[in-house]
């Protein structure tokens, strides 16, 4: 038995794809690679793919992690980039690590989210400006609680505690214009707290809703981001356009 | 507010009329726009948003300006149902891989994302690239029966093109539709332009040529055709055997209502139009590149067609009726498109379809190669068969050697052996009794026995007789087992076109729950025993539209316009609408569904030729009632049904190489009546 621990991406239409959807997803693109994954036992054995976490539907993701066993040992970096290849076009396979024996629970070094909600590319700067001001007196209260509507009934939720850091800044867009998007990093230990939460904290009925979330990476937070768990990379609070660019 | 996107505006629709430079030929053509950008931001707001992105794995998108000739394809119900369809599977194949077609697909949405389409002005669109439907140069819908009716309306209007045949002009797409359901289009009639009968591989190819030669004739890059260049591609269509165009025919009625006939009016047309049969299934060995959805549908396998056809003779059964003769796939044809699909796809479950698998000629040495092929694997084999007898326990265990023995289905359709004689399943009761018994000795712990109602001479004594037989089934169970478990499913009977019973009264739906009562009365006492059934009213509509004649697409316009959508949906109860609609067109019930008809009584399909004649379906159906059987003509000597010496063809089976049925002709029953909804049962069909 083989383990790895990869880091993916879910992108594009991928994003539709539900929680529940998503194991014969990659049940199927295992199949079509011809990789030996193993399976569980029982009448209706299932792949030994599993998913720390489940994204909501609509949600976009380049910090997507999975833990897959294998039967045989693979050749890593043809292998799983054939996987990438037959998984659906905004599914890809960007990290990967082999998982020693006695290596802690992937969930262990997924201890934070770095988020990120991007805005239209209107109210630029103003926008920036007031989410950089209430992220402030976010970061200096001790308290914030938001209500979470839910058809089973309403719950309050306090985002304070799970906040390690959050900043807003703008990014060019492939269209040519400006658009402004914020970052977090949230605990993933404690009370479950979503960015839905977290825009519900920041607007006063005067902030849109993003159009887009995005679960950038998962990790350790450190000063000025995220130590990403499987690469060692960090990524910025501020994103680095540039970088980015290139 | 901050940040608020600026409402996206849905690219305009162009007027009908104006809609010309998106239909031209190949580089010509202006490409219509793409409606993602204004589709994806409402996906949120919708259940189950993945069954309308497309991109999935064996997805065709071609370039607008490479194709010539345009195909939206479509199955007129929601993703998750129409997806796995075979049928339409083979034609988006067959189309793709000729150079210069485009052939993309499009679902019915549910209600929810439907009325976020109306309020931002988004037609139906296909799934590849969301282009609208208007642009196509050909709307083609399989109707695999009767409750998609309304939702092929919505998907009209929705897509910016009139509902009505007379009302579109040169620019408006053709209106094709195909399936079991189009063998009487008549209640559709002045909705769609052409009806395909029969199987549509051959003849697709042949609609595609006639389209082709029109668009180069009358679309290139010069031509500004009128609306009388519509009519000569109707025209042209009508000339293609097998292809039925309604505004070419009137029926005439006589003074009480009834039907005189169906008349051509238009010179040159036939004045029976039959269906196409495709002799050799071996030279159409599709689909193989089966889309793979990523979100749930109905059937997530790979399905390979085994057979086309059946000769039961099932009296009730439609699609066994208008599908002979039968023609079998070659066992290595068959290992072959299984194995290079499941490669191909990812599937883990094998589907072997056809109206009654276990009827293979070669069945047994297929399903012994293909658990070989995957013996240890998680790869699973389904057969969908519903056979009473032993040989079918034993099948079921060949293909279940890598998972676990839990139900089996088998379909005695009818509880006394008298009403076994008048349906023609010939199926003893000692047969059944035996098969359940091979079934729980051999580690089997459920069986569910089809069962139907409503037939006709049925008599409360025949209803009882399935209370009965179930009753006896369950002793058989629980002989082997305290916990084994017996489900007997019970539906209405609904007559349809083609059939012997064509002729015969549908109970009225009180009739039908008395019978079912009745049924539940008498299991009570007897724990163990399930019973099955559906809403009676739910065969209302059905019923309606397999008979009814033009007169009746009065009652789907209105029911349409009145909010009917998704008919045969458990969570869509639209008969209050329907009858309010047969209120107001005064169209009568009593009239279409409930009546017997006499042999002398002209019927609103009898211009579309299924191949069988009219005389011995009359025969048949007299048969019928004097309850005499009549045997499979597979293995019996030929009783003149019509089909083969009208087709100069013949049944295509017996290919040897593995063993053959040890005793075929006793005691089978094939076919089935399945009991979910109209949707589920239909889900597969090809």
């Amino acid at each position: 038995m083989q383990r790895y621990r990869i880091r993916w991406t879910k992108e594009g239409r991928t994003r539709y794809i539900s929680a529940r959807d998503l194991t014969s997803v990659w049940e199927r693109g295992l199949r079509r690679a011809d990789l030996p994954i193993a399976y569980s036992e029982g009448f209706t054995p299932h792949p030994k793919v599993s998913f720390p976490d489940a994204l909501p539907v609509g949600f976009a993701s380049t910090g997507e992690y999975a833990e897959l066993t294998f039967v045989a040992p693979l050749a890593p970096d043809r292998d799983l980039a054939r996987l990438s290849d037959t998984l659906p076009a905004g599914m890809d396979i960007t990290t990967y690590l082999e998982v020693p024996d006695g290596a802690p629970k992937l969930a262990r070094m997924l201890r934070a989210t770095l988020w990120e909600l991007v805005w239209p590319p209107v109210d630029v700067t103003e926008l920036t400006e007031l989410l950089n001001r209430r992220s402030d007196e976010l970061v200096a209260s001790e308290r914030a609680e938001v209500i979470r509507r839910r058809p089973d009934g309403d719950r309050t939720i306090d985002v304070r505690p799970a906040l390690l850091a959050i900043a807003a800044s703008t990014r060019p867009t492939a269209g040519g214009d400006v658009c402004t998007v914020l970052r977090a990093v949230l605990r993933n230990d404690g009370p479950t707290v979503r960015p839905t939460d977290l825009h519900a904290a920041l607007s006063r009925d005067d902030i849109a809703e993003p159009t887009l979330y995005r679960r950038v990476a998962q990790g350790e937070h450190v000063a000025d981001g995220l130590h990403e768990a499987l690469s060692a990379a960090v990524v910025p609070l501020v994103p680095d356009v540039d970088a980015e660019a290139a | 507010m901050l940040g608020a996107a600026t409402a996206q505006r849905a690219p305009a629709t162009p007027a009908p009329g104006r809609r010309l430079a998106y239909r031209r030929p190949g580089a010509a053509a202006q490409t219509p726009p793409s409606y993602w950008d204004v589709i994806e931001p409402l996906l949120s707001r919708v259940r189950k948003p993945a069954q309308y992105v497309g991109g999935e794995h064996n997805q065709v998108a071609s370039p607008w300006e490479a194709a010539e000739t345009r195909w939206l394809l479509c199955y007129p119900d929601t993703y998750e149902v129409g997806q796995p369809n075979q049928g339409l599977q083979i034609l988006y194949e067959i189309l793709n891989e000729r150079s210069h077609v485009l052939a993309e697909r499009a679902y019915a949405p549910w209600t929810d994302l439907e009325e976020l389409q109306r309020d931002a002005g988004i037609p139906t669109f296909s799934l590849e690239h969301h282009r609208p439907l208007w642009a196509f140069d050909i709307f083609a819908v399989t109707l695999p029966h009767e409750l998609g009716h309304t939702n092929l309306l919505n998907l009209l209007d929705l897509g910016r093109v009139p509902i009505r045949s007379a009302e579109r002009r040169v620019d408006d797409p053709i209106v094709l539709v195909g399936g079991h359901a189009a063998y009487n289009p008549e209640p559709l009639a002045p909705f769609i332009d052409a009806a395909v009968m029969g199987d549509g591989e051959e003849v697709t190819h042949e609609v595609d040529d006639v389209l082709r030669g029109w668009k180069r004739d009358h679309l290139g890059v010069e031509g500004a055709p009128d609306d009388g260049a519509r009519r000569d591609l109707l025209r042209r269509l009508a000339g293609v055997q097998g292809v039925y165009v309604p505004a070419f025919y009137e029926p005439r009625y006589h003074d009480d209502g009834r039907l005189r006939q169906t008349a051509a009016t238009e010179p040159g047309v036939p004045a029976m139009v039959p269906k196409r049969t495709v002799q050799d299934l071996e030279e159409w060995a599709y689909p193989r590149k089966q889309i793979v959805p990523m979100t749930e549908t109905v059937h997530e396998r790979f399905s390979v067609e085994i057979f086309r056809g059946c000769t039961r003779g099932c009296r009730f059964c439609q699609a066994g009726m208008i599908t002979r003769p039968v023609r079998e796939r070659r066992p290595e044809t068959i290992q072959k498109l299984v194995e290079e699909g499941v490669t191909d796809t990812g599937f883990n479950e094998v589907g072997l379809l056809s109206l009654s698998s276990a009827d293979h000629s070669a069945i047994g040495s297929v399903a012994r190669d293909l658990a070989d092929t995957y013996e240890g694997t998680t790869t699973s084999l389904s057969l969908p068969s519903t056979r009473v007898d032993a040989f079918n326990v034993t099948l079921s265990n060949e293909l279940s050697r890598n998972g676990r023995r839990t139900g089996l289905t088998f379909a005695p359709e009818a509880g006394s052996e008298r009403m076994r004689a008048v349906i023609n399943k010939m199926v003893s009761e000692e047969d059944l009794l035996r098969t359940a018994e091979t079934a729980f000795s051999e580690g089997w712990r459920h069986i569910k026995l089809y069962f139907m109602v409503g037939l006709p001479t049925e008599t409360d004594e025949d209803v009882l007789a399935i209370a009965e037989l179930g009753i006896k089934a369950l002793r058989v169970a629980r002989k082997h087992g305290k916990a084994n478990k017996v489900t007997i499913s019970v539906g209405g009977f609904i007559p349809k076109p083609h059939t012997p019973f064509q002729w015969c009264a549908q109970d009225p739906p009180d009739e039908i729950k008395r019978k079912l009562s009745l049924i539940r009365h008498a299991i009570k006492d007897h724990g163990g025993l399930k019973l099955r059934t559906n809403d009676p009213e739910e065969g209302v509509i059905e019923g309606l539209l397999a008979r009814g004649d033009r007169r009746v697409a009065a009652v789907v316009e209105r029911a349409w316009q009145l909010g009917a959508r998704f008919d045969g949906w458990h969570e869509m109860p639209t008969l209050e609408t329907w009858r309010q609609a047969l209120r107001e067109t005064g169209v009568d019930l009593d009239f279409f569904s409930y009546r017997e008809r006499d042999e002398k009584e002209a019927l609103p399909w009898d211009h579309l030729d299924s191949g069988l004649e009219k005389a011995w379906l009359w025969e048949d159906w007299e048969d019928a009632r004097s309850d005499k059987e009549l045997d499979d003509c597979r293995w019996s000597p030929c009783y003149d049904c019509g089909v083969c010496p009208g087709l100069s063809i013949e049944h295509d089976t017996g290919y040897t190489g593995g063993f053959q049925l040890p005793v075929l002709p006793q005691g089978l029953g094939g076919g089935s009546q399945d009991l979910p909804t109209a949707p589920e049962r239909h889900a597969s069909g090809g």
